[in-house]
């Protein structure tokens, strides 16, 4: 009965010990965050990263313009490489591989996994459009070499020639090849290899620095009760449960 | 209601408007001040990094430090276990980062090997091996233990001996000790003090030797800061964000500054992309407050960037008098400032000392204004005032403080802003101010150890690092 005793105390003690957090009172939070400086010309910086790297080039004119902010990159790279990524998600496939290799053919000589998935998307367009023989040409003639130097690239497309076995392709276990996923899919892929070939981060930095913030508000959860910024799109501070 | 109350009511406001603006104009002239050229941004980086061995406060007797204070050996002959030959890093281990690192070679393990590399407190007894008082920690060569203040060595990794090169750190974000041989790491510990700590080595027989590499030279194990800022960013790349809240922050970073032109192209790209976003639906935001006179507001901010300061203050005068009314305020002080600095800029000197007489002379001697009409004064002193200290006037980041002041003055006119604070502060400056304020609480929290999060840094190297 007395070790019960003990263990009950201890137990209340490592709770108090748990739960001891530091509270902060939106007060003296919010003297916290005005002695934040954030510099406005960081903050464009930010900003035009973001429209740099999502391809969104006649903004980032403007936002040079309006700011005088100056991008991390030659803004008429961005419209070769938005082209590329249209004609993809356009399923025009043969179209995006000339557009790449005009751009610089060392992105897919280096990068054969990416020239797959391009193959590979070529293929599903090819069957998308009922064109079967050229489809089977195609998939025998350029696929199948590559498929014998890499196990998961044989995999792959034998999985995608599988559609040609289905009437229904709508209701087929690998239907999904067919959906407007997989070309956007295809289509993030090659945007990311023009942007790595740039030597520019292939994503942008504002969703890394969002998801540090969640992270970090975490990590203070764990020391502190403090307000919070619980959503991030309307960013009002929330004050904490005591 | 009668004409005479209805006048009052009209005074009233505008006389509290005029208040708040005042307010609300010194409050960014204090900030662009702040965080101009000279401000205090990145106070932490100057933390001094160990570079040499404290001869003074070595255990004299036992050992020498050779003259370039990168060596020991010792000269004794051990008899008990308080004749240890100890030595301290000049300057504790800085602490304000993710990592701290130093390495040993040990030149020649003498009669026994009995070598040490760890960390001491400031007070600690040297005669004694790191790891056998409290407040230290230490990796010994002779048995591979490592030591931690409790009398007795603990399981840890393999002996070391001459030709080795043996390195001990510590990783602030974890809180952890690490000891690496010949660049592979050892082992790791739990740290469970808080206080400084001090690079240290200590040997024990005769003709012991010990080189110390505080980062002069490569270390033989480099790697492992670059493998914990990984480590770090996977961790945070597994945090999920809602769809398309990036696109909902810059949408209103634009909308709050009136970068109007650049919204419109925003717009219309993100409509036609594949899938489309639609930013503002799927946020829920409300638009109203930073939507509030955004034409104007982004015509006012060409004038300015374009350098026509008489076209901006007129277009102030015609549409809100209220905020220029008064010409000593800080708005009007900065745009004075800014007209003299295009002057200064293009060459008309003579002209600019005119307007500089007239419009600015009454800013000498007022506290909190001062500052700048000196600096801008000063652009007269030199034949090339890009090259001078006060050179920064001449940057767009100057024009931009101006332009961004007159945006948050004309957003607080608003008459119906529904949060009072929301001209402050764009939702993007809203959530990097609360990164960094989480990042900088919580390293206080940890005793004041690990790095903080500074966005400059963030925005000038690959990562998040």
């Amino acid at each position: 009965m007395l070790l019960f005793w003990i263990v009950i105390r201890q137990l209340a003690e490592i709770e108090a010990m748990a739960t001891s957090k530091k509270v902060i009172t939106r007060e003296e939070w919010e003297k916290k965050l005005n002695d934040v400086k954030i510099r406005k010309e960081d903050m464009n910086k930010l900003v035009m990263n973001f429209l740099v790297t999502e391809g969104y080039v006649e903004a980032a004119e403007k936002f040079r313009m309006e700011s005088g902010t100056e991008p991390d990159i030659d803004l008429a790279t961005i419209t070769d490489r938005m082209a590329v990524k249209k004609a993809v998600q356009c399923g025009n496939v043969e179209d995006a591989i000339e557009k790449v290799n005009d751009l610089n053919p060392e992105i897919l000589d280096t990068n054969p996994q990416l020239f797959f998935h391009l193959q590979q998307q070529r293929l599903i367009e090819l069957i998308r459009n009922g064109k079967v023989e050229e489809a089977l040409e195609f998939a025998q003639e350029e696929l199948a070499p590559r498929g014998e130097e890499n196990q998961s690239f044989l995999e792959e497309l034998e999985r995608t020639v599988a559609l040609l076995a289905f009437e229904d392709v709508s209701n087929c276990p690998v239907g999904e090849l067919l959906d407007i996923q997989q070309r956007l899919k295809t289509a993030s892929e090659v945007n990311a290899a023009i942007l790595t070939s740039q030597s520019h981060e292939k994503d942008p930095k504002l969703p890394s620095l969002l998801k540090m913030l969640i992270w970090a508000q975490n990590q203070l959860d764990e020391k502190a009760a403090y307000p919070r910024i619980n959503d991030l799109s309307k960013a009002m501070l929330e004050d904490p449960a005591v | 209601m009668s004409a005479a109350t209805n006048d009052t009511t009209i005074t009233t406001a505008t006389a509290t408007a005029t208040n708040n603006g005042e307010d609300l104009g010194r409050y960014f002239l204090e900030r662009s001040r702040l965080s101009s050229a000279r401000g205090p941004c990145d106070m932490d980086e100057d933390e001094e990094a160990p570079t040499e061995l404290n001869t003074i406060n070595s255990s004299g007797g036992f050992l020498v430090v050779s003259p370039d204070k990168l060596s020991v050996k010792y000269t004794n002959v051990n008899l008990h276990g308080h004749d240890v030959g100890v030595v301290q890093a000049n300057r504790p281990a800085p602490e304000k980062r993710i990592v701290y690192y130093f390495e040993i070679f040990v030149k020649d393990a003498g009669a026994k090997g009995q070598i040490a590399i760890g960390f001491t407190s400031e007070h600690f007894k040297m005669r004694r091996q790191p790891g056998w008082e409290a407040n230290s920690c230490g990796y010994h060569g002779d048995d591979g233990l490592l030591y931690r203040g409790q009398g007795k060595g603990e399981t840890f990794g393999p002996t070391y001996t001459s030709g080795d090169r043996v390195g001990g750190g510590i990783n602030y974000a974890s809180q952890e000790f690490f000891f690496t041989k010949n660049g592979a790491v050892v082992g790791t510990a739990y740290k469970e003090m808080k206080i400084p700590l001090f690079p240290t080595i200590a040997v024990h027989s005769q003709n012991e030797e010990v080189h110390v590499n505080f980062g002069q030279k490569p270390f033989a194990f480099d790697e492992f800061e670059v493998q914990e800022r990984m480590k770090l960013q996977m961790t945070i790349e597994k945090m999920s964000l809602p769809t398309n809240v990036s696109h909902g922050i810059v949408r209103s970073y634009l909308l709050h500054y009136g970068y109007e032109d650049t919204l419109h192209s925003f717009d219309m790209a993100t409509k036609s992309t594949v899938p489309p976003i639609y930013v503002a639906q799927e946020n829920g935001f409300d638009e109203h407050d930073i939507l509030y006179a955004l034409s104007q507001r982004k015509i006012l901010r060409q004038l300015i960037r374009n350098g026509d300061i008489d076209a901006a203050l007129g277009k102030l005068r015609e549409w809100y008098p209220q905020i220029v009314q008064d010409d000593k305020s800080a708005i009007c002080f900065l745009l004075h400032c800014q007209k003299f600095i295009e002057l200064v800029r293009v060459g008309a000197l003579e002209e600019a000392v005119k307007y500089g007489r007239m419009e600015l002379a009454k800013f000498f001697e007022l506290p909190g204004f001062e500052d700048l009409v000196k600096d801008c004064v000063a652009l007269l002193a030199y034949q090339r005032p890009q090259e001078s200290s006060v050179g920064y006037l001449l940057e767009e980041a100057q024009r931009e403080v101006v332009a961004d002041t007159v945006n948050s003055m004309i957003m607080s006119t608003n008459p119906n802003l529904k949060d009072s604070q929301g001209f402050l502060h764009s939702y993007l400056e809203r959530l990097l101010r609360q990164l960094t304020a989480c990042c900088l609480e919580r390293r206080s929290l940890n005793g004041d150890q690990g790095e903080a999060f500074h966005l400059h840094r963030v925005l000038n190297t690959a990562g998040l690092s």
